[in-house]
């Protein structure tokens, strides 16, 4: 079953789909908490970028976050319709620089990268569509 | 390090040809999505084929007009087409009793800049129902929906007479069955979504209801609810000042929708303006900007 929540590309909109997110898994047993906290995570970073980006400059439009639990994973997307964002120009943060020498952000997509085990960008006319997996056991 | 990351574009822009289609182009590719100007520059039986699969053949038969030569019972031609060569613009219109007086259907859409496709105006008229003329003033020139002139005396009979802004007789209570006609139209020439400009508030609801989200405008949606509450800019400003600010219109969308028209938005810095809607192909985005409303 694909459940689905729409929201403007508002930063209040974070915290509603953080809940919205664990509400969902609570149903769902095979869905620890370290699991629950990375797709968290990885939502939460994803909608800053398209709050930030996405919808800069303008009155900022929609976000839909549908999701679907299946018996070994999960799959989240994420529609937005703002300007394309090109994530394998992101440069990789340098986690060996010293703090004072580290660029402030970059690092919420080194997070999704890290803790999802497949992601996929599409992007269009029709929009913007951000599809990551995140599977239950690794070793599957 | 980003092994699992996999970008698609596909297509950004989509590549069309001048002219018109050609078997040749239709065998080669079913996927590409066509636009109106290559069905205009088509001969004009092949076009009325084309275009008669955006009226809802039940709409047509409730009027008693056939859906396939567009008569009436009179023999005469109850619907329109304009589809003009070299142009991306289609506009459809369909009246009762062969008077634009009692048109109950009109249908632009367009090419957009983007290879897509825009609805221009739709509207989906009761001809039974009293009809206002809030689209001319009093002066007898056009309104254009109240954008550019407003007639108050004609709006202030047809908000006392259930209707919104935008609106000359009340709805057909169709907007469903015409927009998954149209949708099943522009699926079959491969377009995956297509956008609009809502009018009014009130539209942006109904379009909200038919499963439309926002590129632009969203925000200014939440922040309209958020201001309409008690306390709120919004509400504080229905004070009575005008015929279309009275203190009890936040609680609908129509009484929302005829303050907004009259300018409230002034009040939290901000116009009706820029709004603009997409709707995906088979998918209801599910945005409810006014949760639980009275219309």
């Amino acid at each position: 079953m694909i459940h689905q929540i729409s929201r403007s590309a508002e930063l209040t909109t974070l915290s509603e789909f953080r809940k919205y997110i664990a509400l969902i898994c609570s149903q769902h047993p095979e869905v620890d908490e370290n699991i629950l906290y990375d797709m968290q995570l990885a939502v939460d970073e994803a909608c800053t970028n398209i709050i930030a980006h996405g919808y800069k400059g303008m009155n900022a439009g929609s976000i839909i976050l549908s999701m679907e639990i299946n018996d070994d994973y999960a799959e989240i997307n994420l529609t937005d319709f703002g300007h394309a964002f090109e994530p394998s120009r992101s440069p990789a943060p340098n986690l060996d620089a010293g703090l004072e020498d580290r660029p402030t952000g970059g690092f919420g997509l080194f997070f999704i990268y890290q803790t999802m085990d497949n992601i996929d960008y599409t992007t269009n006319v029709y929009g913007n569509r951000l599809t990551f997996i995140k599977r239950f056991n690794n070793n599957v | 390090m980003f092994k699992n990351l996999r970008v698609k574009k596909y297509p950004v822009q989509f590549e069309t040809r001048p002219g018109s289609l050609t078997s040749e182009w239709l065998l080669e590719d079913s996927d590409s999505p066509i636009i109106l100007e290559q069905i205009n520059n088509l001969p004009n039986n092949i076009k009325l084929r084309v275009y008669r699969n955006l009226l809802p053949p039940g709409l047509m038969i409730r009027f008693n007009i056939d859906p396939i030569t567009w008569k009436g019972p009179d023999g005469q031609l109850h619907v329109g087409l304009k589809a003009d060569e070299q142009t991306g613009f289609v506009h459809l219109w369909a009246h009762k009793n062969g008077s634009q007086q009692d048109e109950f259907f009109r249908l632009e859409i367009s090419d957009n800049p983007q290879r897509g496709i825009d609805i221009n105006l739709i509207h989906l008229n009761d001809p039974e129902g009293q009809r206002y003329s809030t689209d001319f003033d009093q002066d007898g020139e056009p309104t254009l929906f109240g954008t550019t002139r407003r007639n108050l005396e004609e709006e202030r009979r047809a908000m006392d007479g259930g209707l919104a802004p935008g609106q000359i007789r009340k709805n057909l209570g169709a907007s469903a069955l015409a927009f998954q006609q149209i949708e099943a139209f522009l699926a079959t020439l491969g377009h995956r979504a297509y956008f609009l400009d809502p009018l009014t508030y009130s539209s942006a609801w109904v379009f909200e209801k038919r499963g439309f989200a926002y590129v632009r405008g969203h925000k200014l949606m939440d922040d309209i609810q958020h201001e309409f509450q008690p306390g709120g800019k919004l509400h504080e400003a229905l004070d009575g000042s005008t015929t279309f600010r009275k203190s009890d219109q936040w609680r609908t969308v129509r009484g929302r929708a005829w303050a907004i028209h009259d300018g409230i938005l002034e009040n939290i810095g901000e116009q009706w303006d820029g709004l603009r809607m997409i709707k995906q192909v088979g998918r209801h985005a599910g945005v409810d900007t006014f949760p639980d409303a009275e219309f």
